[in-house]
């Protein structure tokens, strides 16, 4: 008897606990225990980087300062990436995420709350003119045109060469290279002066070819190449006599020694932080990014330099068109508490936040009254950023084709290691292609 | 004993029902999804575009859809080969009596409870560097100059670094599943066949393999699951975007469906649900034929 009691009564507690666990999650709105506003925020950064860091403290003093409790949740990329789709479809409860301006306005653009009224002040205080209009046209670009805000930009960068003006001095390179022809010249001095002039990682092999491309056949020509259709009217194949010559200007690179000796086989981050970081390579191709993720493997006598991707000679773009991209943040259309929730953004992008974001973790400021507290490191970026008037996608666009991608990124680390000439790096592609 | 309809009826509906939610709904839900063009793996169903057997059509005339297939095929085959040999080899000298047997047993097996990403960056950063890396170091010691320079994360030679690396790591798993095997087989045959005379490669050769072929239809059925999902040491061996030399369908399977690197991709979660189709028949393919080649119930004990 005293069993079956006993029995009944773990299956009371096991049923209530199950009940308990499996309940729905109270939806009224996000109030929290103590009567306050819970918003949620999923971010795309890992707990541990310093983005992360930034956030954690800002939000932290955000809660302080207001009657609003947040709960942020560190997803990471992958996380992000696979996550947050299933769970906005599922009507789970989040008010603001984050990603890149090109993913957020696209790929995530149906989910987004209009912020035209709610980012009007803010806009006009703060908001850096191109990054505002770079977050519009990602809207545009999947919507008809349509560039009315729904994101709002934070952690700027620009894609294109950092240099060592150390080494630079060393070699007696005077200034940074605008044109290709003085490209050429700085490499060949760096060279005879016995240091390797260039460096890249294999994960950035491929934008490192797109903008190479993008200088030749602009932006619209090399999406109409890699996707092999017409963009924006203008269309590209693999014949193009620009697209030989884009290749033979990379390949001279290559036969001329400019690039490591391990450019092949620089599985990221070595060829930046083992050998640019360092001082054994001059130059490298990588986003404004690269400071902060170097900083442990910097040599002493480093001194930072930027230059925007040179002019190729009849090329369709110069130096002013680059790829500047950014962070977004955005407020799910479903949120019950958008002006909330573009408190915790505005705080999150502006004022002291955005310092921290300069400070702690090597940003370029997104706040238009922090416009002239740049990082030392990315001293050197500011003229490149603000003389660029055409704003590249990622890449160029020439990572857009999933299945051209993978060959492309295998030639042209060929191309660079001498293993094809510009001639034969066309004709892979072509293969590849199927064309 | 008397049958209690009402209680087995009690006892099964939730395992059928959990079967039926968690295996034949996505199963099915796979399929179906299969034959559409699907922008999101969540998109409502009044969403979908069908388009009957394109994505399948479309599968089997992208030549980088067939790379994928070729190189996953070379890890299976290749890998196998080494794997169950090499696992085979120390399952045996470990359950021949040695001493420091659990020593070695979990050293061998220590790989599979390190993360895959401390792994792969200790291979691609340290073991194959180009710089300072062990092989490298180890070549040069040697006196093996030659060897010492090979490039081994350039594109010729990336699949088998990565290969190599991902054999390092399975080998202990797989010797485990052959010690659990060759611990019961009976002593007895063993003392039996040493009156009779026989050597330690003739027991192993007509006690321990005979005796193993169950076993092995095990192994080689888990190698071929785990071959079929073969997607993080590809995805970490190629940094962004994928590598055409390390490209596996499941990572190209998740470029259709979640989008790749960091450009935005179009996505097609059908499509990315036709590549797990093609998976799946083939690890049933190598499981029939499995069955049909290793009959374990042709030995009597």
């Amino acid at each position: 008897m005293k069993k079956r009691v006993l029995s009944v009564l773990l299956c009371t507690v096991m049923v209530a606990a199950m009940i308990v666990g499996c309940g729905k999650k109270s939806d009224d709105g996000g109030s929290s225990e103590s009567g306050g506003k819970t918003l949620v925020y999923w971010s795309m950064w890992s707990e541990e980087e310093p983005q992360a860091k930034v956030i954690k403290a800002a939000i932290a003093k955000f809660e302080e300062e207001n009657d609003i409790k947040v709960d942020v949740q560190f997803k990471g990329r992958n996380g992000q990436r696979e996550g947050l789709q299933p769970a906005l479809d599922a009507k789970q409860t989040i008010d603001i995420f984050d990603e890149d301006v090109n993913r957020v306005n696209g790929t995530w653009g149906k989910y987004l709350l209009d912020l035209e009224d709610l980012a009007a002040d803010y806009e006009a205080t703060h908001g850096v003119e191109s990054l505002m209009a770079i977050a519009r046209n990602a809207y545009g670009q999947t919507h008809d045109g349509d560039e009315t805000l729904h994101s709002i930009p934070y952690q700027p960068s620009i894609f294109g060469m950092f240099y060592n003006k150390t080494l630079f001095d060393k070699a007696g390179v005077e200034g940074a290279p605008e044109t290709w022809e003085e490209f050429d010249e700085a490499c060949a001095k760096l060279l005879d002066a016995g240091i390797t002039p260039i460096t890249a990682d294999d994960a950035y092999m491929t934008p490192y070819i797109g903008i190479h491309l993008a200088k030749y056949l602009g932006q619209d020509g090399v999406k109409s190449l890699v996707m092999g259709e017409e963009v924006n009217g203008v269309s590209v194949t693999w014949d193009d006599p620009k697209v030989l010559a884009a290749a033979e200007s990379f390949a001279d690179f290559a036969k001329k020694g400019y690039f490591s000796k391990n450019i092949t086989t620089n599985a990221y981050p070595a060829g930046q932080n083992q050998e640019f970081a360092p001082g054994e390579a001059a130059i490298v191709i990588c986003g404004s990014w690269l400071p902060n993720e170097a900083k442990e493997s910097v040599a002493d006598d480093l001194v930072w330099g930027y230059f925007n991707y040179p002019t190729v000679p009849e090329g369709t773009d110069d130096n002013t068109a680059n790829n500047i991209a950014n962070q977004v943040f955005a407020i799910n259309k479903d949120s019950k508490m958008p002006e909330e929730a573009f408190k915790l953004i505005e705080y999150l992008v502006t004022g002291d936040t955005d310092k921290a974001f300069v400070s702690d973790a090597m940003c370029i400021p997104a706040d238009k009254e922090n416009a002239d507290n740049w990082p030392v490191e990315l001293e050197g970026v500011k003229a490149g950023f603000d003389a660029t008037t055409k704003y590249y996608d990622w890449a160029a666009g020439v990572e857009n084709n999933n299945d051209l991608t993978p060959a492309l990124k295998e030639n042209t680390i060929k191309l660079a290691g001498g293993e094809l000439d510009g001639a034969q790096f066309v004709k892979a592609m072509k293969e590849a292609a199927g064309q | 004993m008397k049958k209690n309809k009402g209680m087995i009826v009690a006892f099964l509906t939730p395992a059928v029902v959990i079967f039926l939610i968690v295996f034949l709904y996505p199963i099915i839900r796979t399929v179906m999804m299969s034959l559409y063009k699907i922008d999101s793996v969540t998109d409502a169903m009044d969403l979908w575009e069908f388009v009957g057997l394109g994505n399948f059509q479309k599968l089997f005339s992208t030549a980088i859809f067939k790379t994928a297939m070729y190189n996953i095929l070379k890890i299976w085959a290749i890998g196998g080969v080494i794997v169950m040999t090499l696992s085979l080899l120390f399952a045996v000298i470990l359950t021949s009596g040695i001493r420091g047997k659990k020593f070695f047993r979990a050293i061998i097996y220590l790989p599979n409870i390190v993360s895959a990403v401390a792994l792969a960056t200790m291979w691609l950063q340290y073991v194959y560097s180009s710089k300072f890396g062990l092989l490298k170091s180890f070549f040069e010691a040697l006196g093996l100059k030659s060897l010492a320079a090979t490039p081994w994360l350039d594109t010729a030679h990336k699949f088998w670094a990565l290969l190599f690396a991902y054999c390092f790591g399975m080998v202990g798993y797989h010797m485990l599943i052959w010690m659990s095997g060759i611990e019961r087989i009976s002593p007895e045959l063993y003392e039996a066949a040493t009156i009779d005379g026989a050597n330690i490669v003739q027991k192993f050769r007509y006690i321990t393999l005979p005796l193993l072929k169950g076993v092995f239809k095990t192994n080689i059925t888990m190698w071929t699951v785990s071959s079929a999902a073969f997607f993080v040491w590809s995805q970490l061996f190629s940094n962004v975007t994928a590598d055409k030399s390390t490209l596996v369908p499941v990572q190209y399977m998740y470029m259709h469906t979640f989008g790749a690197g960091n450009a935005v991709t179009d996505r097609n979660a059908g499509y990315g649900a036709a590549i797990g189709i093609i998976l799946s028949l083939c690890v049933v393919l190598i499981f029939t034929i499995c069955n049909k080649l290793l009959k374990d119930d042709d030995l009597e004990l």
